[in-house]
């Protein structure tokens, strides 16, 4: 359900934006920072609906609060003349991963324990037949 | 539970779609900055360029102060050198009319000498005499016969031709003194008691004096040439 949202809401976006007209390219670099925060909150989200801890306002929050505040630091660094963007992206990137190793880890979980269950039904079915076979023998 | 999980699917659906949608401008940004990376190379160049030209024309325009100040320094001087060169022509002027190198006009008074019958001439030694006591009167300029008389004029009598010249020019009679100066001196001059007009007249001479407003008394013809100063 979730993966399907996310699908539609991948194409669209796509749609979108190949049909958005051009930023200039003087704000690309505030753009881009404000996406990996958005990126991480996603990742976040998907996350937390993995983990069952779902949080409409704190998701929402999240994904403006953390690309805006990332727009921030990176106006505030071009004033200070320090590289503050890099800080943010180290942070979202870190998180990122972490996310995703929650994700992965759910789903490799899911999938193992899928293999694990028709392993033993299959195990079941084997007996049953030996026993039917025997049974037929008998 | 269920509407809850409808709101969070449209939520990460809706945040997507953004996260989306903004990642493309990104993509098609930084695309369209590969594609014209050597346009921002060379705006970055420009920007360079423009600040050094933006320095140069401070410096230039400095320099074009400087020298609007010399030509207005030099102006000043100019009109300085002019009213000085003014004032020496002023001088030069004077000093002419003063020779006699000018044609001046004033007032003044015109002598005329003639001779009589049956007596001796009147001598150079006669006009001498006069033009020495118009001078004494405060004379500005005299002539004889229309030759000025300046400086380095010489009144001489000829007496193998009997004539006098005065400029080195032969003069005949009548003499006719003009000059400029006050008109009751210059008068007094040549026919107080004891003045040689005055004795002329009674040795049997033509002797008229008249005054005049405005005598114009021509300049000097030669030249004044100076060999032995140094």
């Amino acid at each position: 359900m979730v993966f399907i949202a996310i699908l539609i809401g991948c194409i669209l976006g796509a749609i979108l934006g190949l049909n958005a007209p051009m930023i200039s390219y003087t704000y690309s670099s505030y753009l881009a920072i404000a996406i990996i925060a958005a990126l991480d909150s996603v990742f976040g989200g998907i996350a937390s609906v993995i983990k069952k801890n779902f949080d409409l306002k704190i998701f929402i929050s999240g994904f403006f609060g953390n690309a805006i505040l990332a727009i921030l630091l990176t106006i505030l660094g071009q004033k200070l003349n320090v590289d503050i963007y890099l800080a943010a992206i180290v942070v979202f990137v870190w998180r990122m991963f972490m996310n995703l190793g929650t994700i992965r880890r759910y789903y490799v979980e899911k999938w193992s324990d899928m293999i694990k269950e028709k392993a033993s039904k299959k195990d079941k079915d084997k007996k049953q037949e030996k026993q039917e076979e025997k049974t037929e023998e008998k | 539970m269920k509407k809850g999980k409808i709101a969070m699917t449209i939520t990460i659906g809706i945040a997507c779609f953004a996260l989306v949608t903004v990642m493309m401008m990104q993509f098609k940004v930084v695309n369209e900055t590969d594609i014209t990376a050597i346009e921002d190379m060379q705006e970055s160049e420009l920007k360079t360029e423009l600040a050094n030209w933006k320095t140069r024309y401070e410096e230039i325009d400095a320099q074009y102060q400087e020298v609007t100040q010399r030509i207005e320094e030099y102006k000043n001087d100019e009109e300085s050198s002019n009213e000085a060169s003014q004032l020496v022509q002023e001088e030069l002027e004077q000093t002419n009319t003063l020779l006699g190198l000018t044609d001046v006009h004033g007032e003044g008074i015109i002598i005329t000498l003639k001779s009589g019958e049956d007596i001796s001439p009147i001598t150079a030694d006669d006009l001498l005499i006069i033009v020495n006591a118009l001078k004494f009167a405060g004379a500005e300029a005299i002539s004889i016969n229309d030759e000025r008389i300046v400086n380095t004029t010489d009144i001489v009598y000829i007496t193998s031709g009997s004539f006098i010249k005065i400029n080195g020019q032969r003069i005949l009679e009548p003499y006719v003194i003009k000059v400029i100066g006050n008109q009751s001196h210059m008068e007094s001059a040549v026919t107080g008691t004891g003045a040689r007009a005055e004795e002329l007249k009674t040795l049997g001479h033509t002797v008229t004096i008249e005054k005049d407003n405005d005598i114009t008394i021509g300049k000097y013809n030669g030249e004044i040439k100076t060999r032995y100063i140094q």
